[in-house]
C-alpha cells in the first residue's frame, strides 16, 4: 500500500513537472520521471503473487512466482519511451541552435501563427 | 484468412523497412502496400466475414476484424494511396515514404485489436511515425509541432497505461471487455488517453495547430486517418460495453459543438478544415453504430480538402475573397463542400443520413444545429470568388490523380446506403444546407469576432488532462 502510494506520487511529480518547468529538457526529464512512476507500478502489480522469477527450477518456492504478464508489458513500453525520449531530446537539440535557452514559452511565442 | 490477415498486417512494416533497402522504388513499394490493405478491407466489407484472431493462452490479446474495422481500414488505404500520388512528383526522399507506410501499418494494427496492450503499442508507433513526418520539412516551427504532439502524447499514452494495468489487476486480461467490473479510475484514465490522442473534446485543442501548420500531405494523412486511431477504440469499446455507450455519446456531441463553434469564426482555411475535423469526429462518437461509414466518408473529403487548400493562393479567407481563383478548383471545393454538409449524390449524404437514423432522441437537435454550423462553415468556400483560368500556383498531375481517387471513390461509397434516398431525407438536407448558407450570407460573413487560442497553450494541453479525468471518473461513478 505504501508503495504503491510511493510510485503514484512519481507519476504525479513528473506530471506537474511537466506543466510547471519551463526549460524544454527538463519538461522531457519531466516526461521520463512519469513514465519511471509508471513502470515502477507495473512492477508492483506484478510481485503481487510473489517475487521469484517464473523458472521451474525455482518450484521450491511454493509457486510464490512473479507474474510474468506485466512485466513483459512494460518491457516493451520501456522501449518505446526511451526512444521517444531519444526523439524528442533529438528535436530540443535542434530547436536550441535558434533559442538556446530552450524556454517553452519564448519558442511558443515564435513558433505560433 | 487467418493467414492472410496476419500477412496484412506485417505487410506495411515489411514494405517500411524495404523501402530504406531499395530508396529507389520507394513510391513503387509503398503504393502496393496502401493497395494490398485497400483490397484486404474490401474482401472483409463484400464478404461480411468477421476474423478473431486470438494468441495462445493469451490474457486477453487479440484481433478481430469485422465490418467496422473493414471501413476504417479502406480509409486508412485509400488516403494512404492518395497521399503517396499527391507526393509522386515531388521531391520527397525515401525517408517520407518509409514513415508513410509505417504509420499506415501501425493504424492498421490499432484498427484490428481488441485488447489495451496491442493498442497501445499500435498507438504509440503511430505517434512517433506521425512526429516525424510532421517534422520532415526540419524548420523550427515544424519541429516544435512535432515536439508538442509527441509530448501531449506520450503523457496522455502514460495515463492510459496505469489505466491499462488496473484493467489487468482485475481480470488478468486485457481485452476491452475487461472494462466492465475494472475500477472506475481505470476507465477514467484509459478514455482520457484515448480522447486525448483522438482529439475529441477539450483534450483535443492540440488538434487544430497540429494539423494547420503540417504540410498540406502530412495534414490530408493526419486529418484523414490519424485521429481516428483513437476514435476507433472509444466506439469499439462503446460498442463492446452498454454502460460506456452513453459517455461516448455526450463526448460525442460536446466535441461537436466545440469543433464546429471554432470552425465557424475561424479565418484561416487549413484552421478552419482542422477544427471541423474535430466536430466531424464528435458526429462519429455521437452514433457508435454509424461510424465505420462516417469514418469513411470523412476521411477522404477532408484529405481531399486538405489538399484543395494546399493548391490555393493564399491561407487568410479575406484574401482570397479580394482575388478570384480558379475555377476548376472552386469546383472541386464545391464537390467537397456539398459532401461534407451532407448534399445528396455525395455518400456524405448516406453517413449523415445513418448516424441520424442511430443517434438518440436528445441528441438529434443538438447534432441538427451542428450539420447547419457545418453548412456555414463550409459555405465560406462555396462563396468564394472565381474565374476561369486564373493562374494560380502551378498544379502536379499527382495531385488531379489523388483528388480524383478521393472524391471518385466518394461517389462510388453511395451504393453501401443507397436506402437513404427518399423526399423526407433529401428536402431535409437540402433545407440544412439552405439554411446554414443563408445564416453564412446574412450573419457570419462579416463578423470580426475572433475565436481566442489561448487554451492551445501546451501548458492548458497537459493542464486540461487532469479535468477531463476527473470529468470521466466523476460520470463513470455516477
Amino acid at each position: 500500500m505504501l508503495l504503491e502510494a510511493f510510485t503514484l506520487a512519481t507519476i504525479l511529480c513528473g506530471f506537474f513537472a511537466i506543466i510547471f518547468k519551463q526549460n524544454l529538457v527538463m519538461k522531457v526529464f519531466a516526461m521520463d520521471v512519469m513514465s519511471t512512476g509508471v513502470i515502477a507500478y507495473y512492477v508492483l502489480i506484478a510481485a503481487r503473487g510473489g517475487l521469484f522469477t517464473p523458472i521451474s527450477g525455482n518450484a521450491t518456492n511454493n509457486g510464490t512466482y512473479a507474474d510474468p504478464v506485466p512485466q513483459s508489458v512494460i518491457l516493451t513500453a520501456i522501449v518505446i519511451g526511451f526512444s521517444i525520449q531519444a526523439l524528442m531530446l533529438v528535436g530540443a537539440m535542434k530547436l536550441a541552435k535558434d533559442s538556446p535557452t530552450l524556454n517553452t514559452r519564448e519558442i511558443e511565442k515564435e513558433n505560433s501563427p | 484468412m487467418n493467414t492472410i490477415s496476419i500477412a496484412w498486417i506485417a505487410l506495411p512494416f515489411v514494405a517500411g523497412f524495404l523501402i530504406f533497402i531499395l530508396p529507389k522504388l520507394d513510391r513503387q513499394i509503398a503504393m502496393l502496400a496502401a493497395l494490398g490493405s485497400a483490397g484486404y478491407a474490401l474482401q472483409i466489407l463484400t464478404s461480411r466475414s468477421s476474423i478473431e484472431l486470438l494468441l495462445l493462452d493469451n490474457f486477453g490479446v487479440t484481433l478481430v476484424i469485422d465490418s467496422l474495422s473493414g471501413y476504417f481500414i479502406l480509409t486508412n488505404a485509400l488516403v494512404t494511396a492518395a497521399v503517396i500520388l499527391y507526393c509522386w512528383q515531388t521531391e520527397k526522399v525515401a525517408f517520407f515514404y518509409g514513415q508513410l507506410i509505417i504509420l499506415h501499418g501501425s493504424l492498421n494494427a490499432a484498427f484490428a485489436c481488441t485488447d489495451f496492450v496491442s493498442l497501445y503499442v499500435a498507438l504509440e508507433v503511430s505517434g512517433i511515425a506521425a512526429a516525424l513526418l510532421i517534422a520532415y520539412p526540419r524548420t523550427d516551427r515544424s519541429i516544435w509541432v512535432a515536439l508538442r504532439y509527441l509530448l501531449v502524447s506520450n503523457v496522455a499514452m502514460l495515463f492510459y497505461l496505469v489505466g491499462a494495468v488496473l484493467v489487468y489487476k482485475a481480470h488478468h486480461s486485457f481485452t476491452f471487455a475487461g472494462l466492465r467490473g475494472a475500477p472506475p479510475e481505470a476507465l477514467a484514465l484509459i478514455f482520457m488517453g484515448l480522447l486525448t490522442k483522438g482529439g475529441v473534446f477539450v483534450s483535443g485543442l492540440w488538434l487544430p495547430l497540429t494539423h494547420s501548420e503540417s504540410e498540406t500531405p502530412v495534414s490530408a494523412m493526419l486529418s484523414g486517418i490519424v485521429v481516428k486511431a483513437g476514435v476507433y477504440p472509444l466506439v469499439r469499446c462503446a460498442l463492446i460495453l452498454d454502460e460506456i455507450d452513453p459517455i461516448i455519446r455526450v463526448f460525442g456531441v460536446g466535441t461537436a459543438i466545440l469543433g464546429v463553434s471554432y470552425a465557424i469564426f475561424e479565418k484561416d482555411t487549413k484552421r478552419m478544415l482542422a477544427s471541423s475535423t474535430l466536430s466531424q469526429l464528435g458526429f462519429m462518437l455521437a452514433a457508435p453504430e454509424a461510424s465505420g461509414f462516417y469514418a469513411l466518408t470523412h476521411g477522404l473529403v477532408k484529405s481531399a480538402l486538405f489538399m484543395l487548400a494546399g493548391a490555393l493562393p493564399s491561407r487568410n479567407f479575406k484574401e482570397l475573397q479580394q482575388q478570384p481563383i480558379d475555377r476548376t478548383l472552386w469546383l472541386l471545393f464545391v464537390i467537397a463542400g456539398f459532401s461534407i454538409s451532407g448534399f445528396p449524390l455525395l455518400s456524405g449524404f448516406g453517413a449523415k443520413v445513418l448516424t441520424m437514423k442511430n443517434l438518440l432522441p436528445w441528441q438529434e437537435i443538438v447534432m441538427n444545429v451542428v450539420m447547419v454550423g457545418t453548412a456555414i462553415a463550409f459555405a465560406k468556400f462555396i462563396f468564394l470568388p472565381q474565374q476561369p483560368g486564373v493562374n494560380t500556383k502551378p498544379i502536379k498531375q499527382g495531385f488531379w490523380l489523388a483528388i480524383g481517387l478521393l472524391l471518385g471513390t466518394l461517389f462510388v461509397a453511395n451504393i453501401v446506403y443507397f436506402e437513404a434516398y427518399d423526399v423526407k431525407n433529401t428536402i431535409k438536407a437540402i433545407a440544412i444546407i439552405a439554411t446554414g448558407w443563408l445564416a453564412y450570407l446574412a450573419i457570419f460573413k462579416r463578423t470580426p469576432l475572433k475565436l481566442p487560442r489561448i487554451f492551445e497553450q501546451f501548458d492548458d494541453l497537459i493542464g486540461v488532462m487532469t479535468l477531463v479525468s476527473i470529468l470521466l471518473f466523476w460520470a463513470t461513478f455516477v
